[in-house]
Order: structure tokens, then sequence, then C-alpha cells
């Protein structure tokens, strides 16, 4: 796994793998807001961790590649914007998320899957018979 | 031709049959992961039955081949065609014809079995990595959140898989509660359900009106969920469990009192539904003896299903 789930155990303990470098480099390109160089971003993040300015230049011509960041030439170097805002993001997984099974095509389990009313109303019975039951 | 129509057979009658004693069988999610491989195995069953079939077909046409050809070619050399040499010719260009249908369906199938399987995916990678990157870590879980008002808790197969959790979802949970969600999404990537779900689902999208296989998918999710449930449970116990679905299932949180202790059993109503199907379950005190007479049941039903499509071939071949 090249996830957070042992990155984010040890805050600052460094980078594990790729993924999680072009989350943090999201991260901070997101709380600019304006466009920024690898420069910037890499003195930035070299105050924080050990990291290489080649490994911040490939992070970031990764993310373009994948659509996440757009770039427009100053001068020698890039400057770097995010395409779409976090909340456009988180807006859209929701909505592929949310979409009835048979809308979307990613495998996702849901903890509990999405409810017609009637479904609804008969979970918000059950909960209101534990919860008259036994007054805390 | 015998083992090739007992075989097809076979298939066709676990096909269209099987599915309504399954899901009466599997309904209440006794032995969850139980009934979850008795649904596979009559799958897997129909499909190496057909493919089994398939083949013997082919054997009956290279098998017969020589004979025929040769009287054929006996006749057309005598000048008289006997009727018996007709008959015969008919017969293989037949089974011949029957043997290539057989075969274009399969491709058929085939391609639309990838052609979902293949775009699910995708899709799951591209949501998985999309989540990682738009979402926030959750301190020391592995799972990253989404702000949304909405509360939602999930997992996406990718590369790594990633278990989602919106921000509504953490606002009604408390500590166990979250660890309980935790566990069941846990579970699911650990029993490797999303890929239960994808070639089940791929299934479905392969056979177009099969019962088995357009209700199996379903059945399969429905039980995939409760086997993580049970994970749940035994890491968090039920009530935690049930505390942790009706607050994300009602959006409210729920105080641990209100289920700490067994609910008297019936009265929810609920079976019919999936989500209170699994909140009704849970707080269903276990019945020993019934409980392990569904175990063995079921676990007979799997056996047979499974070694049926070999024994078959191999008596009738």
């Amino acid at each position: 796994m090249r996830g957070r789930d042992q990155g984010s155990t040890g805050e600052g303990a460094g980078v594990r793998g790729f993924g999680e470098l072009e989350a943090v480099v999201m991260d901070r390109v997101w709380e600019r807001g304006g466009p920024v160089t690898v420069r910037e971003l890499f003195d930035e993040l070299r105050a924080e961790r050990a990291i290489a300015y080649t490994t911040v230049m490939s992070t970031m011509d990764n993310l373009h590649r994948k659509g996440w960041l757009a770039r427009d030439k100053d001068g020698k170097a890039y400057r770097y914007t995010a395409v779409a805002s976090r909340e456009e993001y988180s807006a859209r997984l929701m909505r592929e998320a949310m979409a009835g099974a048979g809308d979307t095509e990613a495998v996702l389990s849901h903890f509990v899957a999405q409810m017609d009313g009637c479904q609804a109303r008969t979970l918000r019975a059950v909960l209101d018979r534990l919860t008259r039951d036994r007054p805390s | 031709m015998r083992p090739a129509l007992a075989l097809a057979g076979y298939a066709a009658a676990v096909a269209w049959g099987a599915p309504p004693p399954l899901a009466l069988l599997t309904r209440r999610g006794v032995c969850a992961r139980t009934g979850l491989a008795a649904w596979l195995a009559a799958m897997a069953g129909v499909l190496a039955a057909a493919v089994l079939a398939i083949q013997s077909l082919f054997r009956t046409v290279a098998a017969d081949w020589p004979s025929l050809t040769r009287a054929l070619c006996r006749s057309v050399a005598g000048g008289a065609c006997s009727p018996a040499v007709y008959r015969g010719a008919l017969y293989e260009g037949g089974v011949a014809a029957l043997a290539a249908l057989a075969t274009a369906a399969a491709a058929a199938a085939l391609w639309r079995y990838g052609r979902r399987t293949q775009r699910a995916r995708a899709r799951s990678r591209a949501h998985a990595e999309a989540a990682f990157l738009a979402g926030r870590a959750l301190p020391g879980t592995g799972a990253v959140v989404l702000d949304d008002p909405r509360p939602a808790a999930y997992c996406v197969a990718g590369r790594p898989a990633a278990i989602v959790l919106t921000s509504g979802a953490l606002a009604v949970l408390d500590p166990p509660q979250l660890a309980a969600v935790l566990a069941h999404e846990r579970a699911h990537l650990a029993h490797r359900h999303h890929l239960l779900a994808m070639v089940t689902r791929g299934l479905a999208a392969a056979f177009p009106g099969v019962p088995l296989f357009t209700r199996g998918a379903a059945e399969v999710a429905r039980l995939a969920e409760m086997a993580a449930d049970d994970a749940a449970a035994r890491v968090s116990g039920r009530p935690t469990v049930v505390a942790a679905l009706l607050a994300i299932g009602t959006g409210t949180a729920v105080p641990a009192a209100a289920v700490a202790a067994p609910v008297p059993h019936g009265g929810l109503a609920a079976a019919a539904y999936a989500v209170p199907a699994r909140v009704e379950r849970m707080l269903r005190p276990p019945r020993p003896v019934s409980d392990t007479a569904f175990g063995l049941a079921l676990a007979a039903v799997l056996t047979v299903l499974a070694a049926a499509p070999s024994l078959l071939a191999a008596f009738t071949g």
C-alpha cells in the first residue's frame, strides 16, 4: 500500500511514495490558491521534510499529466494551478458515490446503501423504538 | 451428444432454478460467508457446465467427422446416396452449427464481461485516487474524509483501495462507532469483496436475463455487507455496529445506551429491506441449533453445486 495509513501515523515522518506526495502537493496548491512554480513549492516543502527538487518537479508533472494541475510557461519555469477546487472534486466524488449502483460503474461498498423513502422510514422507526424503550 | 445435452440442461436448471431456493436459504444471512460461497459455487458451476457442454459438442463433431466423410465419399463414388448417409450428414451439420453458435454466444458474453469489468476497474481506481488527493487523511486510520454534510462511508477498490468518510458521517459517529465502520470497510477490502462485486456484476452484464447472475449479483452484494457486519461485530460488538448503521442511515447521532443491551426479538418488520434487515440481523439473538442446521444445509448445497458439473461430465462422457 502506498497509502497514507502508514504515513499518517507519524506526522512529518517523511514522504512515503508518490501517492502521498501528490496529496501533499495538491494540499499546498489549493491552500495557496494562485499559480505556483516548482521552485516555490520546493522551498516551502524543504522547510518541513527532506525532499529533492526533482521529486517535487516530477510529482507536479505527474499531476499535470493526470489532469489535476494546469500549467503555463512563465519565462523558463512553469506556473501550476489547480484545475478544479478541492470542493469541486469532493462534490464530483460524492455525486459518483451517491448515485445508485446502476448509474455508476465504480465498485463502491457503502456502509449504508442508498435507501428509498420506505427503507429510511423503517430505519427511523427502528431507531425511535430503541431510544424510546431505553430512555437514558 | 448426450454429455453436452446433460451439461447444458444442468446449467439451465441451476441458472433458472437455483436462485429462489438459494435466496430463501441465505435470506436472513445466517452463516453469511457460507451463503456467499454457495451463490458463487452455483455461478462457477453453471459456467463450468456451459464450457464443458461446448467442449463436448466439438468432441462429438470431431469424433464423427472421419466416418461421415468416409460414408459420403463411398456413396458419391458409388453414385448412390442412401437416406442414412443424408441423415448422418444432416445430423453432423446440425451439431457443428450448434457448436459454432454456442461458441459465438460465449465469445459475446466474454466480451460483455470484459468491457464491464474493465470499465469498473478503471472507474474505481480513478475514484480511489481522486479520493486520496481531494480528501483529507483521517490520522491513524488510513481513511480519507470528504467535505459533505450527507453522512456516508464507503470503500472503493484501487491502488491502493480507499476508505472514504464524509464529514457528515464523522459528525454523527462517536469514536467506537467510527471504529466499527472502519472495521466493516476493512473487512470488505481484506476479504476482497470489491473483487466479488466486480466479477458478479460483470457476469450479470455478460448474461442479461439469467436470474442466477442478475439476481445473484445483488444477493452477493447483500451477503458481503452482512459478512462485513459480522467482522465489525467481532471487533466492536453488535450494539456498536447497530448504532453506527442507524447513525449513518438516519443522519442522527445514536447514543451508545440506546442499543447497549440485546433488544427483544421480533416486531422490527424490517427483513424486507436491505439496511433495516442488517440492523435486525445484528439485534437478533443467535439461535445455535437452527443456525448450525442452516450452516450445514448451506454447506451441503455448496458442495453439490461445486461438484455437480465435473461429476456430470465424468459419468455421461
